[in-house]
C-alpha cells in the first residue's frame, strides 16, 4: 500500500507525472531490484555514490556490490543484507520510474527521504501492510488526524483501499481528496450506512472508468453499461461497506447495518452535511469514491 | 447424498453476486439452482422448490434476509438457511443464529466455504 501513496507524494510534488506514474505501474511487476536503490533506501550509500559506482561499472567487469565494497562505500554484510531483503512495493516503484528515466537516482533519495522524515514513517510503516500502518498512511495522507469523525473515516478509507487492492488491483494513485456538498457524474451508485454511525457512501465515475472498474472487479468483460454492470459495481460498495461494519463491529463494538445499494438516475447526489471525495487514479482512469458521515 | 443432488436457493438482491454463486456451485456439479432477487420470492422460491441449502443475503429489498430466514423456519424448522452477507457483524450474526440461521459466510464468499456448507449438506450435518 505504501507505494501507492508514495505515488501520490512522487506526483504530489511534481517529481513525476500521471502517465510516468500509471507507465511504472504497469512496468513494476517485470522490474529486478538493483542493489543501487536498494543502497539508496536503507541509508547506507548516497545517491552520488551509487552513480559513481554505476559509472565505475561501465569500465570494469564486476558487480555492483563488490564494486561498492572495494570503494569502501559499503561493507560485505550490508551487501548480503540487502539482498537478502524481499523488494517491497514501493522501492520496486522507485526502481522502475527510476530504469524508466522519469527520476533519477538522486531526485530518488531525496524524496523517500524527504516523504520518510515529514511523515515520520518508520522502516516497519513502509514495509508491513499491518491495518496499523495502513490507517496511518491513510490518515497522513489525508489530514484526517483534526477531522470531525475521525476515526470512523480512517478506518474506512483504510479498509476502502485494502479492498480495492484485494478486488480491484494495485496499479493506482490516490489523488488529494476534497470536501463536496453535490457530486456529478456519468454513474453514481449509492448505499446507506445506519446504525452506530450514519452515512451516505457512493462510487462515481465516467462510463468508461466505470465499465473498466466493473470489468475488473466481476472479471469479466463488458461492452457497454447495462443493469449487470451497475448491480456489478453496486456490489463493490456493498463488500466494501460490509467489511467495514464488520471491523467496526469487532473492533470497536460499534453495530452498523446498510440499506440496498441504489443508483442516480439523473447522475447527481446531494449531501446534507460535507462529504469527503476521493478520487483514486487507475491506470484505466478516474473513480471518485465518496463518503459523508451524517 | 451427493453434492450434485443437492437442490440450492441463493437469494441475492445483486444479480452480479447470484451469477458469482450460481457459476461457483455449478462448478461442484449442482445441478438444481435456483435464483431469488429479493426477501419474499426467496420465501416464496423456499415454498416452491423446498431446497436442501439456501444461501441467503442479508440486505435485500421489500423484506430482509433476516426477516424471509425468520418466516422460512416458521413453516420448516428444519430448514438449512445459511447467511451469505456482507455484513457479517456480531450483531448480524447472533440475530441470524437465534432465528435459526444454520451457518454465516462473509461475503465475498470463497469457494471452498461454499463447498463446505454444500457437503456438510450432503452428509446432513449442516
Amino acid at each position: 500500500m505504501f507505494a501507492q501513496f508514495f505515488g501520490a507524494y512522487l506526483l504530489n510534488k511534481k517529481l513525476v507525472t500521471p502517465e510516468e506514474l500509471t507507465q511504472a505501474f504497469e512496468d513494476k511487476n517485470k522490474t529486478r531490484m538493483r542493489l543501487g536503490v536498494l543502497a539508496i533506501n536503507a541509508g547506507l550509500m548516497t545517491a552520488e555514490q551509487v552513480e559513481y559506482v554505476n559509472v565505475a561499472q561501465q569500465s570494469v567487469d564486476k558487480r555492483f556490490g563488490d564494486l561498492a565494497v572495494e570503494l569502501g562505500y559499503i561493507t560485505k554484510d550490508q551487501v548480503e543484507e540487502l539482498l537478502a531483503q524481499q523488494p517491497t512495493e514501493y522501492l520496486l516503484l522507485g526502481q522502475t520510474l527510476v530504469n524508466n528515466g522519469a527520476l533519477s537516482n538522486s531526485d530518488f533519495e531525496a524524496a523517500i527521504n524527504d516523504y520518510k522524515a515529514s511523515n515520520q514513517f518508520s522502516d516497519e510503516d513502509l514495509v508491513e501492510n499491518t491495518s496499523e500502518s495502513i490507517s496511518k498512511l491513510v490518515s497522513v495522507f489525508y489530514h484526517l488526524e483534526k477531522a470531525e469523525n475521525a476515526r470512523v473515516l480512517t478506518n474506512y478509507v483504510s479498509m476502502l483501499f485494502k479492498n480495492i487492492v484485494r478486488f480491484v488491483g494495485s496499479d493506482f494513485t490516490p489523488l488529494t481528496s476534497s470536501a463536496v456538498r453535490d457530486f456529478s457524474a456519468n454513474y453514481l451508485v449509492t448505499q446507506k450506512i445506519t446504525g452506530g454511525v450514519n452515512g451516505i457512501t457512493c462510487i462515481a465515475a465516467d462510463s468508461a472508468e466505470y465499465l473498466e472498474f466493473a470489468k475488473r472487479f466481476a472479471g469479466e468483460s463488458f461492452t457497454e453499461v447495462d443493469d449487470f454492470v451497475n448491480e456489478t459495481v453496486g456490489e463493490f460498495l456493498n463488500i466494501q461497506n460490509g467489511l467495514f461494519a464488520v471491523n467496526e463491529s469487532n473492533e470497536n463494538g460499534l453495530e452498523l447495518t446498510m440499506t440496498p445499494q441504489t443508483r442516480s438516475s439523473d447522475g447527481k447526489i446531494v449531501f446534507e452535511k460535507a462529504a469527503f471525495s476521493i478520487p483514486v487514479a487507475f491506470s484505466f482512469g478516474e473513480i471518485v469514491f465518496i463518503i459523508s458521515i451524517e | 447424498m451427493n453434492i450434485q443432488d443437492l437442490k440450492v436457493l441463493i437469494c441475492d438482491d445483486s444479480m452480479f453476486a447470484r451469477k458469482k454463486l450460481n457459476m461457483t456451485i455449478a462448478g461442484f456439479g449442482v445441478k438444481e439452482i435456483y435464483e431469488a432477487a429479493d426477501g419474499e420470492e426467496a420465501v416464496a422460491k423456499y415454498c416452491e422448490y423446498e431446497p436442501d441449502v439456501v444461501f441467503m443475503d442479508i440486505i435485500m429489498p421489500k423484506i430482509t434476509g433476516l426477516d424471509a430466514l425468520r418466516q422460512i423456519i416458521d413453516k420448516y424448522p428444519d430448514a438449512k438457511v445459511v447467511m451469505a452477507s456482507s455484513v457479517g457483524t456480531q450483531g448480524h450474526l447472533k440475530e441470524a443464529l437465534k432465528a435459526g440461521a444454520a451457518d454465516f459466510l462473509q461475503k465475498p464468499i470463497a469457494d471452498d466455504d461454499a463447498k463446505t456448507i454444500l457437503e456438510n449438506a450432503a452428509k446432513g450435518v449442516l
